[in-house]
């Protein structure tokens, strides 16, 4: 039984994640969703420019939220939408710890040329993490 | 070889400097300018096409108007050869896919294009850029500007009807003292890039406006941070704009200026293969956008090789 579970995501898939979420509760569960605003930037990277990404992540995340709110807007379901600033894998790992949930549910299936040039958040939290973890595949 | 190395210490110093220098100053003038009153849409917009470019055109200013010309124009064309082929080419790589729309494309793109292709038709018609020029140059950014003021007010108005925050901020001697030595270190760091530029494109017998090509690898150092990390973010938007707002204002402002003061002597292989290639690639990038609104990782290889090409040709054939 999962009574605490939570949920990431950076906006795609979010129905297949939705689904498989829901497959996980029996009865009342609290779902917490959790969108990182990314912050890092390279050094010569203007700070306007850096300002300029945090805006629009924000607004991203936001409507991110919301859309999660709703499609977790079902009986005996308590949800709460979280946004934080910094790494994704080091706050996921946190808010797990802090939270004591028992289960993170994230999305995977990056193809391994992506992993290699883009990184996997997934693959991080996997071998940080303080409980269980359903690892939804997202890409064909 | 000890003088070649203290050369390009030199270079990769000062363009540090200038980069970090062109970002405190576009903060400072900001904030300057919040206080005066100005918009800040208006100080947004600005802001965002100038604060990635300064680095570019600074070089290119303080070389055309200390004698090295060719250097100048080599920065601002190589600039705008390596934004597209090589930033956008290297961004799409990495980050699979880079989505833009339609609107962008018409309003950024075309511009983009119809600045490569006014400068490439003065170049052919008169073989310098001339005060004149200049003024047509000036004048297209500034009609780019309003148009670009008048889309972000209009989607400012829709979003924030209701709630007009008034951002007006007091003036006080830091920030101006920030602005000036923002300035200062563009200055002197612009200064030290062209003269290692010259120096070391004398040491190794190569064309000036060639070295300036090359110098175009370090003062795009911005935007290539830019539009490679807003792609990996998903940010699409931000790093197609990144590139075609460069592009502009490296013509139009990085030319446009300095040709007000005196008139830029631009060399034949300059005209007929430098800027023809500029053309080229920003219409292969419109067409490789135009087929989906997106450019995906083979469309982004396109691009690299297309400019390996170019390169390899200007290094080896035309150098």
């Amino acid at each position: 039984m999962y009574d605490k579970i939570l949920l990431t995501t950076m906006g795609e898939y979010m129905d297949e994640i939705i689904e498989h979420t829901l497959n996980l509760v029996q009865g009342d569960a609290e779902i917490i969703c959790l969108y990182v605003v990314e912050t890092s930037v390279p050094f010569l990277t203007p700070k306007k420019v850096k300002e300029m990404m945090i805006d629009e992540l924000t607004t991203k995340g936001r409507e991110i939220l919301g859309d999660m709110a709703k499609g977790f807007d079902k009986p005996g379901i308590t949800f709460r939408g979280l946004m934080v600033e910094g790494s994704p894998a080091d706050e996921i790992v946190k808010l797990a710890t802090e939270e004591s949930v028992d289960v993170i549910v994230m999305g995977t299936g990056k193809s391994i040329v992506d992993k290699h040039l883009l990184g996997s958040v997934s693959e991080k939290v996997v071998h940080s993490a303080p409980c269980t973890i359903l690892l939804v595949r997202t890409a064909s | 070889m000890f003088e070649v190395i203290i050369l390009i210490v030199a270079l990769i110093v000062s363009l540090i400097i200038v980069i970090k220098a062109a970002d405190v100053f576009v903060d400072s003038i900001v904030e300057i300018g919040l206080a005066l009153g100005i918009s800040e849409i208006i100080l947004g917009v600005t802001a965002s096409a100038v604060g990635t470019s300064l680095p570019e055109f600074g070089s290119a200013m303080i070389a055309i108007l200390t004698g090295s010309p060719d250097v100048g124009v080599g920065c601002a064309i190589g600039a705008n050869v390596w934004n597209i082929a090589g930033i956008l080419g290297i961004s799409a790589i990495f980050a699979g896919l880079i989505t833009t729309q339609r609107q962008e494309v018409r309003r950024d793109g075309l511009m983009a294009f119809l600045t490569t292709l006014t400068i490439t038709a003065a170049l052919f018609l008169i073989g310098e850029i001339s005060f004149v020029v200049g003024v047509v140059l000036i004048i297209m950014y500034v009609i780019y500007l309003w148009i670009l003021i008048r889309a972000q007010k209009s989607s400012k108005d829709r979003e924030m009807e209701c709630c007009e925050v008034d951002k007006k901020t007091d003036l006080n001697k830091k920030t101006i003292l920030m602005a000036a030595l923002g300035l200062v270190g563009l200055a002197i760091g612009c200064r030290a890039i062209v003269y290692c530029t010259v120096e070391l494109s004398i040491m190794a017998s190569i064309p000036e406006v060639l070295a300036g090509i090359l110098l175009a690898f370090g003062t795009t150092a911005p935007e290539f941070f830019t539009v490679l990390t807003s792609a990996k973010k998903g940010l699409n938007s931000l790093a197609i704009g990144t590139v075609f707002g460069s592009n502009i204002f490296n013509i139009l402002i990085g030319l446009g200026i300095p040709s007000l003061l005196v008139t830029i002597p631009v060399e034949p292989i300059t005209i007929y293969f430098d800027a023809p290639v500029m053309v080229f690639m920003t219409l292969l990038l419109l067409f490789l956008i135009k087929r989906g609104m997106k450019l995906t990782r083979v469309e982004g290889i396109i691009l690299v090789a297309s400019y390996i090409i170019y390169i390899v040709t200007r290094l080896t054939i035309f150098s």
